[in-house]
């Protein structure tokens, strides 16, 4: 904060950007009921009918407008939802909302009106732990059937017990529908999804259209569950959790999870990662992310051309280039669990020269591939046509909705957590954050193939400093212990720009060798929230050009 | 070396021919008719053919070049057999027939479609002979047999009893509409040229020699003599045929595959063989009207004909491995507010200088 650009300082902050949490307490006034450590930030816990109170005062007055993640989960004696809130400016000052609510009435005052996206994440909680939200506009299980029975990450689940699935007779799909505006409308409602060919995996869109044009979406989502949090939940830090990352965002991006979970275990833990690992870490997770965004220009391309066109198969072929590579890496090509608590699996493939080799000529041809890129596909008149002006999330809308990544940076939402909270050895790298400020499906492709190329830039810097890095100081791992047992109690939530934006994990420990609850914050989820403000009033061929431009993975959604 | 010869030719329309081999001439008009049949048995097969082979093979041949993949190359030398199994695979598929479907309509519609564009390909001169009929009014009739396909398309939308199908019946319809005035348009300033409706007229109008350059003859093609009327119909014509980015009513990625989602085996390969026919009578009639139709030298005019629609088809094929889809109200804004308006400024114009001249 420098005193020529004087910014208003929110309640709570220090002038050298640090959160004064007293300061906050005494803003938030008598609905503290006390506060509790975490490891990332401190937490205050609120009445549970003073929520929206609490939090009006923390994102008007101390400035707190990004709410990263919602977190419930049950104790013997009480359920909790933790509201993990951050800023856009400044990422690093965090702090936690904890709101506890009675075991035999589990209702909590809903976060809906403050944060928009709360609105889904409650639903998760409701859906999964089992936590009411007074006053929630729509509080409906997301992630599993309507008629599901009981909450899986509730104590008392009782897995055993048969699920009944209700017959529903099949609607006459042409009967009259006036979901429009008015009871006079006459609009009709379609499935988009969950088979359609341009829904990027099983994807449901409630659609309502009135002609051509939307008139409501609602994104049904959950026929990926894979109950991914509770496989966490039984697997040990050390050894057993790490390969579950890879499923989450499946599309190549594995590393970059890994990343976020290796990230929060060895905070937790307090696990020092060796330099050298930093580096390669660094590396590999960066090749991941073109993987992936070549694969979002790849469909999304699909999506607007319309057929699986020269585009395409453009971008998956130089995309092969990039898979070849992480495959001599880790040996895997699409579940690489290459990352350890500590460091990573293994050294650079021998021949190193060969690696660095194949890896400098991929990035020496990068720039004349994207160059092709943009003349086939950002400069063709009808690409701008339907791109440019559609799908249009303005950036207010896209914090509300907690927006990160690509889609937040597209709407001009400067957030990168590779700069702004810092990890791996992204900090000693010269590199740009890309912001585009069209708003539009034209402006997320544009930051996409920009961040593509200053990927490149990353990963040839760490490429020159792991060809001189000395040979006797190549330390892969840290001395990590064969059992972790961190200690009772300790929470931590930590994110990571993944691919698709900021891909956070919330653990809290038991003193066991495994978590006792595990959340995964997905960044698909939050982006796939803000469809239905893109949407509204748009052409069909311009929903599915959105959908496209939020690059979802379904895998990561329902996780 | 402008091929004028082969053009005088086609005065004998291919059933007379038939009839005089055959000796059918004394039948009366019973001959007439047998001979009839047969001609049109063969220009059918022709155009059948050529169908089969670009449906399952060259399309993808083509598209893989493009998109620098190989495509089929396992069945028979260059995957050529894939036509064969292919054929086998969807006619042994189970047709499946939807609830609710408006039986009549729905069964019609795929026959409707193969069998409008097989229609057109009679006033055709294809050549060395082969030109089944030559009515006064060829170019008319061509096109009102072509535009028969959106009645098809219509109708195989909204009798499929399913949403995506009705909204790719009513884009056919808004997209009929936007391209099927300025096509007439531009072809009517063809006609201003050739001073003639009848297709023979129209081949032989553009077998003069326009000028010569160095020893070679530059025919008066009216590809050459009105490149912008070529450009204009030829986008029209891709309007026509529904390729990309113009394939709205199909749309894969938005409203799934539009009026054929409901198709299955039989009916689905009549579905895609009228899309193909569609597509070569659309490339047959651009091959007629603008480049001399099957005026070449050495070559006789079938192979001429033959190449010039395969060049056409390969243009479609390119348009769809390299660019996006347009939107319906911006193909119905660029429809209405550019082609129509260009179509009626070359009528006027064309007008004005055939006036002049003439």
């Amino acid at each position: 904060m420098s005193l020529e650009q004087p910014r208003p300082t929110d309640v709570g902050e220090t002038v050298d950007g640090t959160v004064d949490y007293d300061a906050l307490e005494e803003l938030l006034g008598d609905t503290v009921v006390g506060r509790e450590e975490h490891v990332n930030a401190p937490a205050f816990v609120i009445r549970p009918d003073e929520v929206q109170t609490a939090l009006f005062a923390l994102r008007d007055e101390a400035g707190f407008d990004y709410c990263s993640c919602v977190t419930a989960q049950e104790y013997e004696d009480r359920y909790e939802t933790i509201y993990h809130l951050k800023k856009y400016d400044d990422p690093t000052q965090e702090v936690g909302v904890v709101v506890p609510t009675a075991r035999d009435a589990p209702l909590s005052q809903t976060a809906e009106p403050v944060y928009r996206t709360a609105d889904w994440h409650e639903r998760e909680a409701y859906d999964l732990v089992g936590i009411q939200y007074e006053g929630h506009p729509d509080l409906r299980r997301i992630l599993l059937p309507e008629a599901w029975q009981g909450h899986p990450l509730g104590l008392d689940y009782n897995p055993e017990k048969p699920q009944i699935v209700p017959y529903r007779k099949h609607a006459n799909p042409l009967q009259p529908d006036h979901r429009g505006e008015g009871p006079e409308s006459d609009t009709m409602f379609i499935n988009i999804g969950p088979h359609h060919p341009a829904t990027h995996g099983v994807l449901h869109v409630k659609t309502v259209l009135d002609g051509e044009q939307i008139a409501d979406v609602e994104p049904d989502i959950g026929y990926l569950h894979r109950c991914e949090e509770q496989m966490c939940q039984q697997g040990t830090y050390r050894h057993q959790i790490m390969p579950y990352p890879d499923r989450w965002d499946y599309v190549s991006a594995g590393i970059l999870n890994e990343w976020a979970y290796a990230r929060a275990a060895e905070d937790l833990a307090d696990i020092e990662v060796p330099e050298y690992a930093q580096v390669i870490r660094t590396m590999s997770a960066e090749l991941c992310r073109i993987c992936s965004h070549m694969l979002a220009l790849g469909t999304f391309a699909l999506d607007v051309f319309g057929d699986f066109t020269a585009v395409f198969q453009y971008a998956f072929r130089d995309r092969e280039v990039v898979q070849d590579i992480l495959e001599d890496l880790t040996g895997q090509r699409l579940m690489f669990n290459y990352l350890r608590l500590g460091g990573v699996a293994w050294d650079l493939p021998e021949p190193r020269e060969e690696f660095f080799e194949k890896t400098r000529d991929f990035l020496d041809g990068l720039p004349q591939k994207t160059q092709e890129y943009h003349n086939l596909i950002t400069s063709n008149e009808i690409f701008q046509l339907r791109c440019v002006g559609t799908g249009e999330l303005p950036p207010e809308v896209a914090k509300q909705y907690g927006a990160t990544g690509p889609v937040a940076r597209g709407s001009g939402v400067d957030i990168d957590l590779r700069r702004d909270d810092p990890y791996g050895y992204y900090e000693e790298l010269d590199w740009d954050v890309i912001t585009e400020d069209g708003c539009d499906n034209y402006s997320r492709v544009l930051v996409r193939m920009r961040e593509v190329e200053e990927s490149a830039k990353i990963i040839e810097q760490c490429i020159d400093l792991l060809e001189d890095w000395p040979e006797d100081e190549r330390t892969i791992q840290a001395n990590v212990p064969r059992t972790l047992k961190p200690a009772s109690d300790t929470e931590i939530y930590r994110g990571v720009e993944a691919a698709k934006g900021e891909l956070g994990i919330y653990m809290r420990s038991d003193g066991t060798d495994k978590p006792a609850r595990f959340k995964i914050r997905s960044p698909c989820f939050c982006n796939l929230h803000t469809l239905r403000e893109m949407t509204q009033g748009e052409y069909v061929p311009d929903m599915i050009a959105s959908l496209g431009s939020l690059d979802i993975v379904l895998g990561e959604v329902d996780r | 070396m402008n091929g004028g010869g082969i053009v005088a030719q086609s005065s004998t329309p291919l059933p007379d021919t038939i009839s005089d081999i055959l000796g059918l001439g004394g039948l009366g008009p019973a001959g007439e008719f047998i001979a009839a049949l047969i001609g049109a048995a063969l220009v059918g097969t022709l155009m059948l053919t050529m169908t089969a082979i670009a449906g399952p093979w060259a399309k993808r041949k083509i598209t893989a070049a493009f998109t620098d993949r190989i495509a089929v190359n396992r069945v028979g030398p260059f995957g050529l057999l894939i036509i064969v199994a292919d054929a086998v695979r969807l006619l042994s598929k189970e047709l499946i027939v939807p609830e609710g479907v408006d039986r009549p309509a729905w069964d019609l519609a795929p026959i409707v479609l193969a069998g409008s564009a097989l229609l057109g390909f009679a006033v055709i001169p294809m050549g060395s002979g082969i030109h089944l009929a030559d009515p006064e009014v060829g170019l008319v009739y061509v096109f009102a047999v072509a535009s028969i396909a959106s009645v098809g398309l219509v109708m195989a939308g909204y009798a499929s009893n399913n949403k995506y199908s009705l909204l790719g019946g009513l884009r056919a319809v808004a997209q009929n509409l936007t391209y099927e005035i300025p096509l007439v348009l531009i072809a009517a300033s063809v006609v201003l040229f050739a001073g003639s409706l009848q297709m023979s007229e129209i081949v032989a109008a553009q077998s003069e020699a326009l000028f010569t350059i160095g020893g070679l003859t530059i025919p008066a093609w009216y590809a050459f003599v009105n490149p912008f009327a070529f450009v204009l119909f030829l986008v029209a014509n891709l309007m026509e045929v529904g390729r990309n980015p113009f394939d709205i009513p199909e749309a894969p990625t938005e409203i799934v595959a539009g009026y054929q989602t409901e198709y299955s085996s039989v009916y689905f390969v009549l579905v895609y063989l009228g899309e193909f026919l569609h597509v070569f009578l659309g490339a047959a009639i651009v091959t007629t009207v603008f480049l001399g139709g099957p005026a070449g030298p050495v070559l006789p005019g079938i192979v001429w004909f033959i190449i010039k629609i395969w060049a056409i088809f390969l243009l479609t094929q390119w348009a769809r491995s390299a660019l996006p889809r347009l939107r319906i109200d911006q193909l119905i804004e660029i429809g209405w507010k550019g082609m129509l308006m260009l179509a009626f400024a070359n009528l006027v114009l064309t007008a004005v200088i055939v006036g002049v001249i003439a």
